[in-house]
């Protein structure tokens, strides 16, 4: 995708480039890279996603503009998806139950924000700018729980049954039951600071996570596929994992659940 | 002046005493630096295991243990008989306990607050109407900075005594509004405006689920009270934002949050009250605003 791949921005000049709801203009001044981001009400800006492309500076005067002294030879800025910076929690389009020794695939559509780079010798994070603010929740009991966001999306049996949006990447989310009792789920957690993000072919999508409950007494085993998810062609890596994990994590993912007598 | 040159310099600067000096200044110059610097160093491998309070009390107590040591060590350089000083010390040690009564009971309740950890050094507590964040736990008192920057010391003992109500210990609070609308308002559109203004706001947390519960019937309106979760953090942020979004949001939705009114009632028996309608008057132009 053009959007993601550096763009040069000449002195005095204004790029803009959208990505869904979010637009973002970019100006080079002197020895300061300008930035001011704005998020589009139109129900038409959700699909909408346009590399960096040069626009008039008067036309952006009004928008609020934040500013970074980054030198006077830095002439390329880069814009690169990135998981949100806490864990979102997701409930399921409708409410599904997994019997023992059963696992069920959820796809989760998550909101990315977008991090703005300028490269010199090496690359000069600027900022992040989320592309839709999203409202936090708790998950777990409120003495030690976790703040995480929530997501106003359902998490989909089907990938087929969402439509693509260039401001999301789809998250595919294994859930086996191990529990000797049948696993109700209301509602799981995703660690997305684990993730990495891929360009699809309509998409963007992230590594899978794969949920293992043993019991509601127990953690859960979760752990984090290495490579690109195959439910459809994928390109090149766009984004590391804010915190790269190799190695599986016993956490409590699934919350509101509630157990049936079984065997 | 008279005193100074009576004194015998050179009897006295013999080679004993000159040794004993020379000792003396030796473990002030060293003891006292070196014991500081291990007590510091103590209290700081301490932190990485412990809570604050009880590095500090860790630290305070080496040096305090320490000088103690250095004190003896001198007085058995200056020939003090150590058992009599002990004797007296014990004897002293009744009357300052019987004079001290308050301090000891702080102690102990200091060394209470410490062993039950109540709160923590950079807790915000309330107790009474004293509201502030925990600078230090000390053996005598914990030392508070009001949010209009005053410091309280509150006795320990009064701590121990009193309901202390420490805010900031879970990681999200509640925050309860109690909003009141006019008789002739409908309760199920309040309702659902206060869940809406709840839900818009991505400060309020989606778990635990915002509430709005029906209180009942006011002097002069409908009570409600809306309680609404958030981090810590942003509890006064929150509560800012959220009175400003429920006023904007009832005037946008001509939901009347009404004041108390006041109907002058003169008695069956009486006159109404007269009025008396007055032309307006034509007014100098130089009075005119």
């Amino acid at each position: 995708m053009e959007v993601w791949k550096p763009t040069t921005i000449g002195v005095d000049k204004c790029l803009q480039s959208q990505i869904g709801p979010l637009q973002i203009r970019l100006r080079r001044s002197g020895d300061e890279i300008h930035i001011a981001t704005e998020r589009l009400a139109d129900p038409d800006s959700l699909t909408e996603i346009s590399a960096p492309v040069p626009v008039s500076e008067i036309e952006g005067e009004e928008m609020d503009w934040r500013r970074w002294v980054v030198g006077s030879d830095v002439s390329t800025v880069q814009l690169t998806p990135r998981m949100p910076a806490r864990p979102v929690v997701v409930r399921p389009e409708l409410p599904v139950s997994i019997p023992t020794g059963q696992e069920a695939l959820f796809f989760v559509s998550i909101p990315i924000c977008v991090g703005i780079s300028a490269s010199k010798s090496g690359k000069l994070q600027l900022c992040e700018v989320p592309t839709l603010v999203l409202s936090n929740t708790w998950f777990g009991d409120p003495m030690s729980g976790e703040l995480c966001y929530a997501l106003r999306s359902r998490a989909r049996r089907q990938i087929a049954d969402s439509e693509p949006r260039p401001n999301r990447a789809v998250c595919p989310v294994k859930i086996r039951n191990t529990a000797p009792a049948q696993l109700s789920v209301e509602r799981f957690c995703v660690h997305v600071e684990h993730l990495r993000i891929y360009s699809g072919s309509r998409q963007l999508w992230t590594n899978e996570v794969n949920i293992t409950f043993k019991g509601e007494s127990e953690v859960s085993q979760v752990t984090y596929g290495q490579s690109p998810p195959s439910f459809e062609p994928v390109g090149q890596l766009l984004s590391e994992a804010r915190t790269p994990l190799k190695k599986a994590l016993l956490k409590r993912s699934l919350g509101g659940l509630s157990l049936f007598g079984g065997a | 002046m008279v005193v100074l040159s009576a004194i015998n310099w050179s009897s006295l600067l013999t080679r004993g005493n000159v040794a004993v000096i020379i000792r003396i200044v030796l473990l002030l110059g060293i003891g006292i630096p070196l014991l500081a610097f291990a007590s510091v160093m103590a209290g700081k491998a301490a932190k990485k295991r412990v809570s604050p309070q009880a590095s500090m009390l860790i630290r305070k107590a080496i040096f305090y243990f320490g000088t103690i040591i250095i004190i003896i060590s001198i007085l058995a350089q200056l020939n003090f008989q150590l058992t009599a000083l002990l004797g007296a010390a014990g004897i002293a040690g009744i009357a300052i306990g019987f004079a001290s009564q308050t301090s000891v009971s702080n102690i102990i309740s200091g060394l209470f607050l410490i062993s039950e950890k109540p709160f923590a050094v950079g807790d915000i507590i309330q107790i009474g109407s004293t509201k502030g964040t925990i600078l230090s736990v000390d053996l005598l008192s914990v030392k508070l900075r009001t949010f209009d920057n005053h410091l309280v010391r509150l006795p320990n003992e009064t701590l121990i005594k009193s309901e202390v109500r420490n805010i900031t210990r879970f990681p999200i609070r509640r925050l309860d509004i109690d909003v009141g609308v006019a008789y002739k308002e409908d309760v199920k559109k309040v309702r659902e405006v206060l869940l809406d203004i709840a839900d818009k706001n991505p400060r309020c947390l989606d778990e635990p689920e915002p509430a709005v519960r029906f209180q009942g019937f006011g002097d002069s309106a409908l009570q409600f009270l809306f309680a609404i979760w958030c981090v810590r953090e942003d509890f006064l942020m929150l509560k800012t934002k959220i009175m400003r979004e429920i006023k904007d949001r009832f005037d946008a939705e001509g939901i009347e949050i009404p004041f108390p009114h006041r109907t002058l009632y003169t008695g069956a028996v009486t006159e109404p009250f007269p009025v008396r309608v007055v032309p307006e008057k034509k007014r100098p132009s130089s009075q005119k605003k």
